[in-house]
């Protein structure tokens, strides 16, 4: 089994609120895998809980080979998996989450150079082809608040791959965009899924996701009800609610 | 030109009858106040007095003869601040000109050298110091190991004739210089200790900087003046070191609360992002999070800096002869007994004309550090 990400009867509580419910998920390297669900169903904790942003209680989950310690665990001390998997796990969030002291080159290079101990030359050689492969070359001394939210987000898919991860974790990269935007980010996150990169992606963007998904994944109130080809969810999905999410979305 | 002030005074101070009435009352007041200050300052007060104890006011009663060193001192001080400024505001030369008429000035109002040479020996410091940041990039980036050197030199000169005779106004300025250095990394300690991971630390950070908070800063210093002797009687430390010591220990918990406050208006969100990228807590709060929470801080930062500078007279409660002090001194001489005005007056103008440069300064420094980000 060639999987990268693992999950086996994975369990989250917030207190006594049960968020994510026996999750049994299986991420093959190279897929696209995009997850849906509505607000508040858990599909945002499930991804945060890939690179260990957030902390789940009882089951397994294993990353790139690495198992992640459980809450308890990571109490005492279970850091060192954390920073193995995060070095291997890039991750892009629906409010960029760039550094706004820093110029657009300084947030890509600032990693690599810290956690993989790269010279500033090579970090800098590697951050002006990523600025090329996202069209944003000419924006490399400037600052993130000189730049347009689409662009801001384009810097910051190039700032995870510096990394380059393994996988690439995608938290709603184009909700907080203004709609003429979504399409620059879109192209970019279609590029680099044809390059081979295996991809998490919770997203509302249901043209993206019939596109560009090996696999859809629906989840509702913390389990996952659907798992299957994008065509066949969009076309003929089998759980009511799913039919009734899609009823909802598609409409608009 | 005329007719638009014309306007403007009916506009503003005319408008309505209730304005009518305030400008009115207050106007005349004004005036009157105006002309009696000026009336005085000009023909009544007799200012020889303060050139004739300047020295005293500067530097205490530090002696005489070996008064070249703390006139060094101050324009290694000079020297330091000047260039601080310079790495955020640009020198000018009309700057330089306002500058040196303080020596003019005095050469005027005094007719010899004794206060002139060294008032310009500390302007032209200062004036160095700031052009050189200004105009020499390169230089701001030794500016802190310079600094370090200067306060090392500052104490070998001033040492010699006894560290307990500094005073006056160097005294103040060391002090403020001295706490507001070491009180910056003393309180970021604080402030991240308060939030760490390990309890014993958060409840010792968080007792240190409460009961800091909640006595008065005169009771610190004498009570570390009290206790260092007890503590370690074989350093001998001097009243002024001790004193700089209290004023450390004390405004360290201010700091840590103003950086405090600063962390918690970092977004979460950036720590979230630095993790994704596999750095380590301590580079996401060296790199990311405190260069955001200090830009946040600033105003109430420096703030702190003058709050440290008008608490200086403090000192006096071990002894020591800062500028309000060497004032008080000058008139217990019965010979000044009807100067308190002119001496008072001095003080109070130059407490306003430090204390503005001080606020003046930070306004800079704020639109400085504000390039960039938005």
């Amino acid at each position: 089994m060639n999987a990268i990400v693992e999950m086996k009867s994975m369990n989250k509580f917030y207190g006594t609120h049960h968020v994510l419910k026996d999750i049994d998920l299986a991420v093959t390297r190279g897929e696209v895998m995009v997850i849906l669900g509505a607000s508040g169903s858990g599909k945002s904790t499930l991804i945060r809980c890939v690179n260990g942003l957030e902390m789940y209680q009882h089951g397994r989950l294993v990353v790139d080979g690495f198992e992640m310690p459980v809450e308890a665990d990571r109490r005492l001390g279970g850091e060192r998996e954390l920073a193995q998997i995060r070095k291997g796990v890039g991750m892009v969030f629906q409010q960029f989450g760039l550094f706004p002291h820093k110029t657009v080159l300084d947030n890509i290079t600032i990693a690599p150079m810290r956690v993989r101990k790269k010279s500033r030359e090579e970090a800098e050689a590697t951050a002006m082809k990523l600025l090329d492969r996202v069209g944003l070359r000419a924006h490399a001394n400037k600052y993130p608040g000189q730049l347009s939210g689409g662009q801001q987000q384009r810097v910051a898919i190039a700032r995870s791959l510096a990394m380059e991860p393994h996988l690439m974790l995608f938290d709603e990269p184009t909700s907080a965009l203004d709609p003429e935007m979504v399409g620059e980010v879109l192209d970019v996150m279609r590029e680099l899924a044809s390059s081979g990169m295996t991809m998490m992606v919770v997203t509302h963007e249901m043209g993206f996701a019939r596109e560009v998904a090996d696999r859809v994944v629906y989840i509702d109130q913390g389990s996952i009800l659907e798992i299957g080809k994008p065509d066949e969810f969009f076309d003929n999905p089998k759980n009511d609610r799913a039919r009734s999410f899609l009823a909802r979305v598609l409409k608009h | 030109m005329i007719a638009t002030s014309i306007k403007w005074t009916r506009h503003n101070l005319f408008g309505k009858p209730l304005d009518v009435v305030l400008s009115l009352l207050v106007i005349p007041g004004v005036l009157w106040l105006a002309y009696t200050i000026t009336d005085w300052a000009f023909a009544s007060a007799k200012w020889d007095i303060v050139v004739q104890s300047l020295r005293v006011l500067m530097i205490g009663v530090f002696p005489a003869d070996q008064a070249w060193r703390a006139w060094t001192a101050s324009a290694i001080i000079g020297a330091i601040l000047g260039a601080g400024l310079g790495c955020v505001f640009c020198f000018k030369p009309h700057h330089g000109l306002v500058l040196l008429l303080v020596p003019v000035l005095l050469l005027i109002v005094d007719g010899g050298l004794e206060n002139a040479l060294p008032a310009t020996g500390i302007i032209a410091s200062t004036i160095l110091g700031w052009a050189l940041t200004s105009y020499v990039p390169l230089s701001r980036k030794v500016l802190p190991a310079a600094a370090f050197t200067g306060f090392i030199v500052i104490v070998a000169v001033m040492a010699p004739p006894g560290v307990g005779l500094w005073g006056g106004l160097l005294l103040s300025v060391l002090l403020t210089l001295v706490t507001s250095v070491l009180s910056l990394p003393i309180g970021i300690l604080l402030a991240f200790g308060r939030q760490s991971r390990l309890s014993s630390l958060r409840i010792i950070c968080t007792w240190y900087i409460e009961v800091m908070r909640s006595v008065p800063l005169i009771l610190v210093v004498y009570w570390i003046w009290i206790l260092m002797p007890v503590l370690a009687p074989q350093w001998g430390l001097a009243d002024v070191a001790r004193g700089m010591i209290g004023f450390t220990i004390f405004y360290s918990a201010y700091v840590a609360e103003y950086v405090r406050s600063g962390l918690q208006a970092v977004p979460r969100a950036q720590t979230e992002a630095a993790r994704s990228l596999g750095m380590s807590e301590f580079d996401i709060n060296r790199s990311i999070v405190l260069p955001q929470a200090l830009r946040v801080v600033v105003a109430p930062l420096v703030g702190n800096v003058l709050d440290i500078f008008n608490s200086a007279p403090l000192v006096f409660i071990i002894g020591l002869t800062d500028f309000l002090r060497a004032g008080q001194m000058i008139l217990a001489n019965p010979q000044y007994g009807d100067r308190t005005f002119e001496v008072l007056s001095f003080l109070l103008v130059t407490y306003f004309v430090i204390g503005s440069m001080i606020t003046y300064a930070a306004r800079k420094l704020e639109d400085h550090m504000a390039t960039g980000t938005r």
